[in-house]
This record gives structure tokens, C-alpha cells and sequence, in this order.
């Protein structure tokens, strides 16, 4: 008997304000649903996170791919993590520009290379070598992220302000295991509003932004990036399940103890190899949501969790 | 706390003509950084200076000396860590510098960032007013010579990897204060862009008072992984010591992901490890006022300081 599939996605760990947080809902609705139709066929959990993180890269909502917020010179860079449990392969990109998907990129670094990670000028010569279109920045940049920039420079905020008021859009995330018990993760963004060029997050580092191992679990994470590089937040989470933890407690410590030693907020989603699932977040919101046997969960606010029963697909 | 300071010249595959000039400059390396401790210095400046001198060293795959990426040019990864309040500062494909490590000390102390890539790297080098240098200046005969090599259509992929890459050092000092430091030139032929462990945090390095530090060199992508440098400081968090931490997760990394590498590690308690799956690794070590070093599993020379330095 196989492994029931559970797809788990989030849309950022910030405090999403009431403007956007009926679209980050849909979003992150819609984004799962599309990612569980392949799990739901056989598909494999690597085929689900890409077809998961892609439909947010594409939601100007959310800080990815389009929407993406721009760095100090009012450009967009985007870093993206894809990775699998069973051979710890993994594809990574930072800093590229001009491409709508990255988290497909990272895929193709992956597949097409012997490499893990690819950055900048190098990775969009990669990136035309394979075909993959140019696309304009004109067309990543949304009005929001543009008034959002030039807010941040006229008021030469930091980027820890920037946090501490939590008026920071975020990356997107997906983890998943299929019905043969294989596990994968992907995480993207185009990180913090402002960042200085080349800024690279937590995002395609991994075990930061996401780690998978199909002998313990999968994780993505969100927030504030530094902070979860520092402790290395997806390994550490990892880490505490190998210990026993469930993956509830296990990210609630991790999270608490980013807090308490770097004093960072963010979120986490998490699946374990047994299937068991859960997303949390220290942030005043996160909007996330997964699938697993015909249940639809989602939610926004802290200890929010709202139920739909899917209809079954013929 | 006596201060102990450990550093690596790279595992792999080093030439028997090469073998003088890797253990010259690992001693080196090591002493310097051990009389910044004895002075009574941080360890963050320990293996900024230790790695310094490795990247100044064109004997080794870091600053000068770094192997050339596919078009014939330099781009550095290098990361440094404080094990105090655990900041780092990283940089990725950067180019035209002499020492990245440097670089990295900057983006950890002078931004509110912990990796800066390519071109945004090399703008706030600029910033800085650190030297940018020609690129040819960080390019030897021999790296020259490996990478025209590697373009003809016979050359074997696999003895790539072979070849040593990567610097790194770590030290406590004599608050307990432990720090790392790792710089590479990366994989010799690598694909413009091509990033390894050495930028990544927990990957190429990590440093931690609660428990340790560790720097790492090797096979990259597999480094990555297993995030080998955290995975080593997990098992000396569940009580095992440097050694038996170190070996337990080289051997994981061999068995599952087919990897092959070497760590140098220093523990919170003042214990430390030199340990690779390769068959060789320049290391060296300075602890109580004696020098420590080798190349091959099981050479172990052993001299005082003041005998090392009146030899040099």
C-alpha cells in the first residue's frame, strides 16, 4: 500500500495586511490544489512542489517571480530552492533576473547540471543557453512593489526596521511528499524590499530555506532571512524530528529558539516521512495551506485553521 | 580558555611536488594565527589572518592561486562566522579581489546582510574601497595549465574532482569565543556562476560557542547535501567528540550522497579534529605552544612554536 500524498504550500510569514489578505488566501488556496492534482495522478512530490511554488511565482501577491520586490538599484533578483528527499539533490539559483519561474530554473540546475547552486550573470547565461524566455523587469514589477520602494528610500529605513514592523513582503513555499513516500521542498523569492544588489537570503541556501530527506521530513521556511540562515532553521527543524519531535514541536523550538538566540521571526511549513504535517509561524500572520485525504486546511492569523471538504476529482 | 587554532589547505588529490609548498603553507597559516591568539586575539581575527595568508599563497585553490571557471576567469566563494551571537558574512562569485575573506568580515560588519553575490559583491567591495585587482594577478601557470587541459575532449570530468579546493581555519581564543573561516576558488572548469559550500552557511563553515566551529573542504555540491559543517556540530551537541563527529559525518556523506571531503574542527572545550575521506589534506594546528601538522591519514609531525618560526 502506498503513502497518502499531503501537499503543504505558504505564502509568506509577515504581517499581511487586511488589503492583501483575502488574495494571499485564494493564493495560497489555489496554489495547492494545483500542486495536489499531480500527487493526486501518481505524480511525484518534486513534479508538485515545482507546479505548487510556480502558480505563486505567478501571483503578483506574493513576493516571487511576479510582485517581486525590488532590491536597491530598483531591480529585481530572484533566489529559489527546489530539493529531493530521496538522492538529497538539489537545485538552487540567487540573484537572477528576468525570468518568470526560478523555481523551475533551480529544477533545470538540478537536472542539467552537476552543480547545486547558480548565481547571478552566470545563471541567466545558463538560463539563455536553455531557451528559457527573457522576460522584461517592466513586467515582473508591480505598482505595489514600486511604491513600496520608493517609500523605503525616501525614509532610508533598514532592513531591520523594515522587520520589526514586519512591512516586509515574502517568499513563497511548498514541501510534499508523494504517494511513494518521497519527499520534496521549494522555496522562492525575491527578498526584502531595498536589499542592497546581490543581497542573497536564506531563500536557495540550503538547509535555511528548505531541506528534504526522505528519512525524516520536508521544510520550507519564510521570515526574516538572515535570522534563518544563522541558525540554519530547515536543518534544525529536521534535526529536532530525528530526535522524536513532531513536526508541531519541532518548528515551534526551532522558531522559539530563533527568536530567543537572533531575535528573528518567520514561518515554517513542514511534512514528516510518516505523512504528519504542520504550519507554523512567530510572525503575525502567514498565509498557508495543504492538502491531505480529500481535507483542504488554510489559514492566516496565529491558531486560525479553517476545513474544506474537497469534492472528489473523477 | 588555552586558545587553539586548526587549519586546512584543502582534501583531495595534492601532487607529490606540491606536497612541500601545502605543508609550508598550512605551518604558516597556522602560526600566524596562533600568535594573534597568544596575544590575546579573537578568534574572528585568527582565521581572517590564518586564511589571509592561504589566500595570498598561490599553493592553494583560494585568493591567488584559485582554480578558473569555464571562461578562464577567477570567481571566489569565502565565509567567516562568529560563534558569539552566530553573525556571518559571506560572498559568492566574486571577482578581482585579493581576499575574499576580507570581503565577507565586510558584508558581516559593515551590512545588515550575510551573503552578497557577483556583482552586487564586487559594487560593495568598491564601496568599501577595497583594491579591485586585475583578474590575471589572482591566476598561476598551474591553474592556467589545469583549465586548458580540462577544454580538451579527452579530459576525464571525474579528475576534476579530485583536486584540492578551498582554505579554511578555525580557533577558539582565550574567552571561549570560537569563530570560522573558509575561501575557495571553487571547482576548476565550473560553470560561470557556479557556487559550492564555501559561501554557504552550515555548509562550507559554522561556528557556535554553544558547541564549536568547523570548516569544511571537499566535494561542494555534497558538502551542501548533508550541510556538513552543522551536521558534525549536531552530533557534538548529542556528545560525541571532534573526532568521532567528524568521521561519522564524512562517512555518511560517502555512503549516502557518494561524496569524499575533509573538516577541521575545533570544539567549545578547547578539543579539536583534522579528519578527511580523501586521501590526503594540508592541515596544520597550533594549541599550548605546539605546531602540529600533515597531509596524509596518520602523518602527524609535531614541533614547538619557537623551533617552527626560527625555521621559517
Amino acid at each position: 500500500m502506498g503513502t497518502k500524498p499531503v501537499l503543504v504550500v505558504h505564502g509568506g510569514a509577515w504581517a499581511i495586511p487586511d488589503e492583501f489578505a483575502e488574495r494571499s488566501i485564494l493564493g495560497v488556496k489555489n496554489a495547492v490544489k494545483n500542486g495536489f492534482a499531480v500527487l493526486e495522478m501518481g505524480g511525484s512530490s518534486m513534479k508538485a512542489v515545482e507546479i505548487a511554488v510556480r502558480a505563486l511565482e505567478d501571483d503578483t501577491v506574493f513576493d516571487a517571480g511576479h510582485g517581486a520586490v525590488l532590491n536597491a538599484d530598483g531591480y529585481v533578483e530572484l533566489d529559489a530552492i527546489i530539493m529531493n528527499g530521496k538522492t538529497l539533490a538539489a537545485g538552487a539559483v540567487s540573484c537572477i533576473r528576468n525570468i518568470s519561474n526560478p523555481v523551475t530554473f533551480a529544477c533545470s540546475v538540478l537536472e542539467k547540471t552537476p552543480y547545486v547552486m547558480l548565481t547571478g550573470t552566470g545563471s541567466n547565461q545558463f538560463a539563455e543557453k536553455l531557451g528559457i524566455p527573457q522576460v522584461p523587469v517592466e513586467e515582473l514589477v508591480t505598482d505595489h512593489a514600486k511604491a513600496e520602494w520608493e517609500q523605503y528610500r525616501k525614509y532610508k529605513q533598514t532592513v531591520k526596521s523594515l522587520f520589526n514592523t514586519e512591512l516586509v513582503h515574502d517568499t513563497v513555499g511548498a514541501v510534499a511528499i508523494d504517494c511513494e513516500g518521497n519527499m520534496a521542498c521549494a522555496t522562492s523569492t525575491g527578498g526584502i524590499t531595498n536589499k542592497m544588489v546581490g543581497r542573497v537570503g536564506d531563500t536557495p541556501v540550503i538547509g535555511s530555506g528548505g531541506y528534504a530527506d526522505n528519512l525524516v521530513g520536508a521544510v520550507s521556511a519564510t521570515g526574516h532571512g538572515e535570522s534563518i540562515m544563522k541558525v540554519t532553521l530547515a536543518r534544525l527543524i529536521l534535526f529536532h524530528m530525528e530526535q522524536g519531535k513532531t513536526p508541531e514541536e519541532a518548528a515551534d523550538s526551532a522558531l522559539h529558539y530563533m527568536e530567543k538566540r537572533v531575535h528573528g521571526r518567520g514561518g515554517v511549513i513542514v511534512v514528516s516521512k510518516t505523512g504528519e504535517w504542520t504550519a507554523r509561524f512567530t510572525t503575525k500572520r502567514m498565509a498557508w495551506a495543504g492538502i491531505k485525504e480529500g481535507v483542504l486546511m488554510y489559514g492566516l492569523n496565529p491558531g486560525e485553521t479553517i476545513q474544506e471538504i474537497l469534492k472528489p476529482s473523477k | 580558555m588555552k586558545p587553539v587554532v586548526v587549519v586546512h589547505g584543502g582534501a583531495g588529490r595534492i601532487f607529490k611536488d606540491r606536497e612541500e609548498g601545502a605543508r609550508s603553507g598550512v605551518t604558516r597559516a597556522a602560526l600566524k594565527g596562533y600568535s594573534i591568539l597568544k596575544q590575546g586575539g579573537n578568534a574572528l581575527d585568527a582565521v581572517e589572518e590564518a586564511v589571509t595568508s592561504m589566500e595570498d599563497d598561490p599553493h592553494f585553490n583560494a585568493g591567488c592561486g584559485s582554480v578558473l571557471n569555464e571562461k578562464g576567469e577567477v570567481e571566489m566563494d569565502a565565509i567567516i562566522m562568529d560563534g558569539k551571537n552566530l553573525a556571518s558574512g559571506a560572498v559568492s562569485a566574486v571577482k578581482c579581489i585579493a581576499n575574499p575573506i576580507k570581503l565577507a568580515r565586510l558584508v558581516m560588519e559593515k551590512t545588515e546582510h550575510m551573503l552578497l553575490t557577483d556583482h552586487g559583491a564586487n559594487l560593495f567591495a568598491k564601496a568599501m574601497g577595497v583594491p579591485e585587482i586585475p583578474g590575471e594577478k589572482l591566476i598561476t601557470e598551474r591553474s592556467r595549465e589545469r583549465w586548458s587541459k580540462n577544454l580538451e575532449p579527452d579530459s576525464n570530468p571525474h579528475e576534476f574532482k579530485k583536486d584540492p579546493g578551498t582554505v579554511g581555519a578555525v580557533a577558539i581564543d582565550n574567552e571561549g569565543n570560537v569563530a570560522c573561516a573558509t575561501s575557495t576558488g571553487g571547482l576548476t572548469n565550473k560553470l560561470v556562476g557556479r557556487v559550492g559550500d564555501s559561501a554557504c552557511i552550515g555548509s562550507g563553515g559554522y561556528a557556535d560557542n554553544h558547541v564549536g566551529a568547523i570548516s569544511t573542504t571537499g566535494h561542494g555540491e555534497s558538502m551542501m547535501k548533508v550541510v556538513l559543517a552543522r551536521l558534525i556540530l549536531y552530533h557534538m551537541e548529542q556528545g560525541m567528540s571532534p573526532v568521532d563527529a567528524a568521521d561519522t559525518a564524512l562517512n555518511y556523506m560517502k555512503t549516502r550522497v557518494g561524496g569524499l571531503g575533509g573538516v577541521i574542527v575545533v570544539s567549545n572545550s578547547g578539543g579539536w579534529a583534522a579528519r578527511f575521506s580523501t586521501k590526503q589534506m594540508s592541515w596544520a594546528t597550533v594549541k599550548d605552544d605546539q605546531l602540529q601538522y600533515g597531509i596524509y591519514t596518520g602523518e602527524i609531525h609535531t614541533s614547538s612554536v619557537a623551533e617552527a618560526l626560527e625555521s621559517k
